[in-house]
């Protein structure tokens, strides 16, 4: 069939595609025209020999590295991952003769192209990459199927003509479908193009209609489009079943056995625990691990930390806050042997545990309160209830799988639609999903709403589930197979699609955008809306309203969730990553070098009879496996380096061959299965690090450690560890007496000063710890951004501690922290008296959870003294004499400077 | 080491022009020690090898300038209306155009016909550069510039067309320009920060902080606001003011109580590190208080830049204030306006020669007294903005044509550089006969950037930070070519 092209007055399309033309190499040109009256090589007797010695090892029949196939002249056509190999007429812009001249291809050098074979490539390129006759003639008339028009279809008309909106009654998403047609008949007359209603809709540019493309976020359909569209009808609409690939139907080349034996991608093993020299010092299993590798290089343990210290240590590590004075007394007089367990498990109980471990994990989620993305940072009025979540599940101790299933398909658990009730159970599970709803979003806007912006989003969403609790650089992918991991580009779009039930390009829940309230998620259309709250919240909503006048009323409270709305869009590989690309159509899947590579990935529906996919929740029951690879020892892993410092794995987020290997790896699986054994216990892994000898050691310096452990990868001591931004600022409201513990709710405001200042506006009993504070990612508080909060993008792995001046320029110049330099001083005046040396001990007990030294207080008594002085002076210069006055605000000054210390600001 | 040595007289002198000073004497005895070098005041690198210092780095090639200029023109500046005169516009003004672009109309309901420009063009200099009358400060100092006409970009929003001209990538999370070019490079002044934001004080521009985040980075390569008036750093100076001698007691303490602490703790580098950084937060005080005091500057200097005069005040103060921070070996310096003052979606013809009103004699001021003084040799001058602006009209809802502007264009926009390594008076690249695409020697983003960096001696290929075994670089995996045509 003759290849035909539909012409339109695209004059501006090709006048704008004209110019990225580069510059051909000038050599080429040049050696072009000298041998121009040379005929261009043959495929058949010089491309065709050349390639399959060269190339089709890797890129053949069989084998498709990069999902190219280059020993048949479809399979050149096709192109591959990087998308087409060949661009006739054009060799400088043909990957093939790129890659082959640059000597990137083949890999080994002893493989490489001769000058003359680079140049028979060049020439048949230049030639017109003509396959001979026969071949050629094959190759043109390859048929297009289906699945060159779906995403066609998707992209440009099944927004309006798919399956929530049904415009004129059509839906254009199979052929099906379109024979069926609408309103005004069928949409296609297979054979007869320009008989069809869809060619003729189109190509008299009533459809996509122009002025409504922004509004529905379409781009108008190109001209090559259209013309694949149309020979498609003219060859009768031609349907091939392919089934998705998935993971079991071919066995996948680009990753083998031998990948599936990498230490992360095996389950983990049983170890048994290692005999040492110095058992006296073993108190648990963890011990015996780590002196075992400490004695291989002539160290042992550090001593123990005194009682005062580990003290801090502990609650610090437990709760983000440092212990009260008379807690501290009451431990240091407690001699019962058990004091140290009692002490843990005391603070285990507490629910400013939740406070400090729920941190961790916003941090891994992306937690914001707003959008982000555009200017109008625009809040995220329901988010903060995931927050809510989040805390509650660590004070509860919820099993980490049970914990991970809630977050990744917790819609799926129960049928909240048909509930005839929304209990506690089904809005935790609800409110759990809002995990991968924590990206960036600007696709509530028209113009940033489009399926590129989309794909973002998801493609976020994915990397926060890879580097959060897989251990694995997902992201990398999505464009190419990974150069590092044996993760082919399939596997990434076999994750997408897994979540396609609920983030679908082509079926998008835009956050709907309501004044003064913000996004509500609403597809105002279907009627779809973010689910409701507890019946019984909502009711007691209702009822107050019912009470409140017009402009009292609240809004109504919602759940910021994700959810499968069944019946999702296909999934197509992007080659590139770019949806224009299209590549094979794959169905959901996990990664295949953690499976066997045989046994399928198997999806049902959550309930009989469920419009939900049950994608997402196959997916968490096999991510939470008792002996997946990498859940379990990902998770410890963090725990781990809360409490040491280091990572088992430095990269957290990182376990593939490209992060860092174990230090300790029989440690690491050890804690994995014990993770497991202890149900997925987030307490019981504290429990188990914070009582071993390990954690008690003292973290002094001695000149062996710089000698053989200068980075402490051994644990041959514990490491000074600055407070964090959550835990300073907590600090120095709990020592200033100002520390508003109430839990839970929507954020506390941000007061922003012109110069750009931010800072917690506080509430009426003092301020709330930080987590509580409302996190706009375009206002955070500067005492958050001076003290390395992270910039949510989408998340954050692992947080680096700087030691820069505007830190030191906060602590001594913020107004807050004079403030409460002040509530500090009128706290130790209420609690020590007057007595300068009591009022110095005061100061240390509150702050620094200890007595002062000797000469510590004597310099404070001296710092007192000489500030009295001082303001007295100041005051008698003012007209005053107040000598009352004069040592408060000495007093004032000497916490100020506590305050500023690095005796406050870093923990032992 | 005691921290209560007695300070020379010449630093007590400077130091008495501080006002609201936080740190008292104390801080003389630190200006005494401006040897202080970088690695100590930076000594805590942190996890990884990633260098966390900004300590002076060699270059990958010869740099042809060691500090950059960039004004930035957020908004969106009218390349047709400014540098790229189209004379098609004139004859085919009032046509309709609009279905031939349907999808790169960001706002299709407000769309008019072709619009000649408001403006009348001339050629200028020895190049003969043909340059809007609303810039007529600029059109005496072409033959310093090189201009490129065939700038275009990959997205028509602001939000992410910003993002990706600073840093790369359409999305917030990266390394902006010049957290890259100090992470290279370091700084040849450890008293001031090595990338500074002259923000205007009359607001953020649009992304915000964003702007200059330093991503991935450690967040010492971040820029740091000096505001042009007020404190020039926030907590600069403190909130609630305090006698002097009380802060100078209460500092000393800290600093006797601190290294107590440190001599306790033999082998925890990071507590030096914090030791230096309170020593640094004081002499910045004295260091970026000197730097933004322009009263010291002559009265014809201030003139030619427009200080003290509506409307240029405001710019001309930054204007100058980064050549004296170039002056101290500043590395990266960064200007901005507030609000969208180039994004001209209405009355065009009055706004933008508000805006060009605002910036044109400043700019063209800084260019010659950059000159004047040997320095513009070593500093590169970066103008622009984000994208340009369509050859049709963007009509308010009345449709009232007086009150016409441009809608956004991400195909074609016009900068220029100056200075170090630049070919000057170079017309480079060319747009269809419209405006609406560059089409000759198209000039990328990443090759802008690639472009920034080689003066600097910078390989865009070279300078990355491993993150998870990826190389991430500014110019990413986007192929990126050095615009040679616009260099010596």
């Amino acid at each position: 069939m003759p290849r035909r092209r539909f012409l339109l007055p695209f004059l501006i399309l090709a006048l704008m595609t004209a110019g990225t033309v580069r510059h051909a190499l000038l050599g080429a040109d040049a050696q072009a025209k000298a041998q121009s009256t040379r005929p261009p090589p043959s495929f058949e007797r010089d491309i065709k020999p050349l390639l399959q010695a060269k190339c089709t090892r890797c890129h053949g029949e069989n084998i498709h590295r990069s999902d190219l196939d280059l020993s048949t002249p479809s399979g050149i056509r096709k192109g591959g991952e990087s998308g087409a190999v060949i661009v006739p007429s054009k060799p400088d812009e043909s990957l093939l003769f790129e890659k082959v001249h640059s000597g990137k291809m083949p890999p080994k050098k002893k493989d490489r192209l001769s000058d003359t074979e680079v140049d028979s490539i060049r020439r048949w390129i230049a030639a017109g990459a003509k396959f001979d006759s026969d071949e050629n003639a094959k190759a043109s008339a390859e048929a297009l199927t289906q699945h060159d028009v779906i995403p066609i279809v998707l992209r440009h008309c099944a927004v309006c003509h798919g399956l929530h909106r049904k415009e004129a009654n059509l839906d254009l998403r199979t052929k099906v479908a379109m024979l069926r047609g609408g309103k005004s008949g069928p949409a296609i007359v297979p054979g007869k193009p320009d008989e069809s209603l869809v060619i003729k809709k189109v190509l008299a540019g009533q459809m996509p209609p122009r002025d409504r493309l922004v509004e529905v976020s379409v781009k108008p359909i190109d001209p090559d489009e259209i013309d694949t569209l149309a020979r498609w009808i003219a060859a009768g609409a031609p349907e091939v079943v392919v089934e998705p690939d998935i993971a079991a139907t071919t066995p996948d080349p680009l990753v083998t056995d031998k990948d599936r034996d990498f230490w992360a991608f095996r389950p983990p093993q049983p170890m048994t625990v290692p005999k040492v020299q110095n058992v006296k010092r073993v108190r648990n299993p963890i011990d015996a691990f780590v002196l075992q590798k400490l004695e291989d290089k002539g160290l042992t343990l550090a001593p123990q930390a005194d009682r005062a210290t580990l003290m801090r240590r502990v609650h610090f590590d437990l709760t983000g806050l440092p212990p009260e004075p008379v807690e501290v007394q009451a431990y240091l007089t407690d001699r019962a042997p058990d004091a140290y367990e009692k002490l843990i498990d005391r603070l285990l109980a507490s629910s400013r545990y939740g406070e400090r471990w729920g941190r961790y994990w916003l941090d891994l989620a992306g937690y914001a309160d707003s959008e982000g993305k555009r200017e109008q940072d625009l809040p995220r009025p329901h988010a903060w209830r995931y927050r809510d979540y989040v805390i509650r599940a660590f004070n509860a101790d919820k099993p980490y799988a049970r914990f991970l299933l809630e977050q990744l398909a917790g819609d799926e658990l129960a049928d909240y639609e048909k509930a005839p009730e929304i209990g506690q159970e089904i809005y935790d599970n609800l409110v759990a999903t809002g995990f991968l709803r924590m990206a960036p979003d600007a696709t509530w806007a028209n113009i940033t709403g489009f399926i590129p912006d989309r794909i973002e989003v998801i493609a976020d969403e994915i990397e926060v589930l890879g580097s959060a609790v897989m251990g694995l650089t997902m992201k990398c992918a999505r464009c190419h197979s990974h150069k590092f991991d044996p993760i082919p580009q399939r596997d990434y779009y076999r994750l997408a699609a897994v979540f396609k039930g609920a983030l679908d390009e082509y079926d998008w829940l835009k956050p709907d955008i309501r004044p003064g309230i913000g996004p509500v998620s609403q597809d105002i259309l279907t009627g779809r809306n973010l689910p409701h709250v507890t019946t019984a919240e909502r009711q007691s909503w209702m009822e107050q309203n019912k009470k409140a006048p017009k402009d009292k009323q609240r809004p109504e409270p919602r759940i910021h969730a994700l959810w499968d709305r069944g019946d999702p869009s296909p999934t197509y590989i992007y080659r590139r990553g770019d949806p224009q690309s299209i590549g094979r159509l794959v169905g959901p899947g996990v990664p295949s070098v953690l499976t066997d590579g045989k046994t399928p990935f198997e999806v049902k529906p959550p309930w009989p009879g469920a419009k939900q996919t049950g994608r997402r929740l196959a997916f968490a029951r096999w991510l939470t496996q008792p002996d997946h690879p990498l859940t379990a020892r990902v998770a410890v892993n963090r725990i781990w380096k809360h409490h040491f410092g280091n990572g088992l794995v430095k990269s957290l987020g990182n376990f593939g061959k490209s992060g860092t290997p174990p230090s300790h790896p029989e440690l690491l699986d050890w804690l994995a299965r014990e993770f497991v054994k202890q149900g997925w216990s987030v307490k019981s892994m504290h429990r188990l690090m914070m009582t071993s000898a390990t954690y008690r050691q003292s973290s002094a310096v001695t000149a062996d450690h710089t000698k053989h452990d200068p980075e402490n990868s051994l644990y041959s001591r514990m490491p000074l560890v600055r407070l964090d931004a959550e835990a300073l600022y907590d600090t120095l409201l709990l020592v200033a007496g100002r520390l508003d513990e109430t839990p839970c709710g929507p954020g506390d405001a941000v007061k922003v000063r012109a110069d750009g200042l931010a800072t917690p506006a506080g509430t009426t009993k003092g301020w709330r710890r930080l987590i509580y504070v409302k996190m706009m990612r375009k206002q955070l508080p500067t005492h958050l951004e001076n003290f390395d909060f992270p910039q949510m993008n989408p998340n954050c792995v692992e947080r680096r501690d700087s030691t820069v001046a505007p830190q030191a320029l906060h602590l001594m110049n913020n107004g807050m922290v004079q403030e409460l330099a002040e509530h500090f001083a009128k706290r130790v005046s209420r609690e020590a008296g007057t007595d300068p040396a009591k009022r110095v001990e005061g100061v240390y007990w509150i702050a620094l959870s200890r007595l002062p030294t000797g000469e510590e207080k004597q310099i404070g008594m001296d710092a007192l003294n000489k500030l009295t002085e001082r303001w007295n002076k100041q005051l008698a210069a003012a007209g005053k004499t107040d000598r009352e006055e004069a040592t408060m605000k000495a007093l004032t000054s000497y916490c100020h400077a506590i305050m500023n210390s690095a005796s406050l600001l870093y923990v032992d | 080491m005691s921290a209560l040595e007695q300070p020379s007289l010449s630093r007590r002198d400077l130091f008495s022009r501080v006002s609201g000073g936080i740190l008292g004497a104390a801080l003389t005895y630190l200006l005494s020690r401006d040897d202080c070098s970088g690695s100590r005041l930076f000594a805590d690198e942190g996890a990884g090898a990633v260098h966390a210092d900004l300590r002076p780095r060699p270059p990958h090639i010869p740099a042809k300038a060691k500090s950059v200029i960039h004004l930035f023109m957020n908004g969106g500046p009218s390349q047709m209306d400014l540098f790229d005169p189209k004379p098609m516009l004139d004859r085919h003004h009032g046509q309709s155009y609009f279905d031939r672009i349907a999808g790169e109309v960001e706002n299709p309901q407000s769309a008019g016909a072709l619009m000649r420009s408001p403006f009348r063009f001339a050629r200028y200099g020895q190049c003969g550069m043909w340059v809007s009358e609303a810039l007529p400060h600029l059109a005496r100092q072409v033959d310093d510039i090189a201009l490129i006409r065939s700038m275009y970009t990959t997205n028509l929003t602001h939000e992410p067309a910003i993002y990706l001209i600073q840093s790369g990538k359409m999305g917030p999370g990266r390394p902006t320009l010049g957290a890259w070019v100090v992470y290279g490079l370091g700084s040849e002044n450890q008293n001031l920060p090595a990338y500074v934001v002259l923000d205007d004080p009359l607001g953020l521009p649009i992304n915000g902080v964003e702007n200059w985040q330093s991503g991935f980075l450690p967040p010492l390569f971040q820029g740091t606001r000096f505001r042009s008036t007020g404190s020039p750093v926030l907590n600069l100076r403190p909130d609630v003011a305090r006698p002097e001698a009380v802060v100078q007691t209460e500092r000393e303490l800290v600093t006797r109580l601190d290294h107590l602490h440190r001599r306790q703790r033999p082998g925890q580098p990071t507590l030096d590190a914090r030791i230096a950084s309170y020593e640094l937060a004081a002499r910045m005080q004295v260091s970026a208080t000197d730097a933004l005091d322009i009263s010291s500057e002559t009265q014809a200097t201030r003139e030619m830049y427009g200080v003290g005069r509506a409307p240029t005040d405001s710019y001309a103060r930054r204007c100058l204030i980064a050549r004296r921070l170039v002056e101290r070996g500043v590395r990266f310096v960064q200007l901005y306006i507030n609000a969208q003052i180039w994004d001209n979606h209405t009355t065009l013809a009055t706004d933008l020669k508000a805006a060009c009103e605002r910036t044109d004699q400043p700019i063209a001021a800084l260019l010659r007294d950059l000159k004047q003084r040997g320095l513009l040799e070593s500093t590169l001058v970066v103008w622009g903005g984000e994208f340009g602006r369509l050859p049709i009209a963007q009509l308010p809802a009345d449709r009232d044509e007086l009150k016409a502007g441009r809608d956004h264009n991400k195909n074609a926009f016009c900068t220029w550089m100056a200075g170090g390594g630049i070919k000057a008076g170079t017309i480079y690249g060319a747009t269809d006969e419209l405006g609406l695409a560059a089409v000759e020697n198209r000039v990328s983003v990443p090759d802008w950037h690639a472009t920034i960096l080689h003066l600097l001696g910078l390989h865009h290929e070279q300078l990355f930070l491993e993150i998870n075994g990826l190389r991430e670089r500014l110019t990413g995996v986007n192929e990126a070519h050095v615009v040679h045509g616009i260099l010596t």
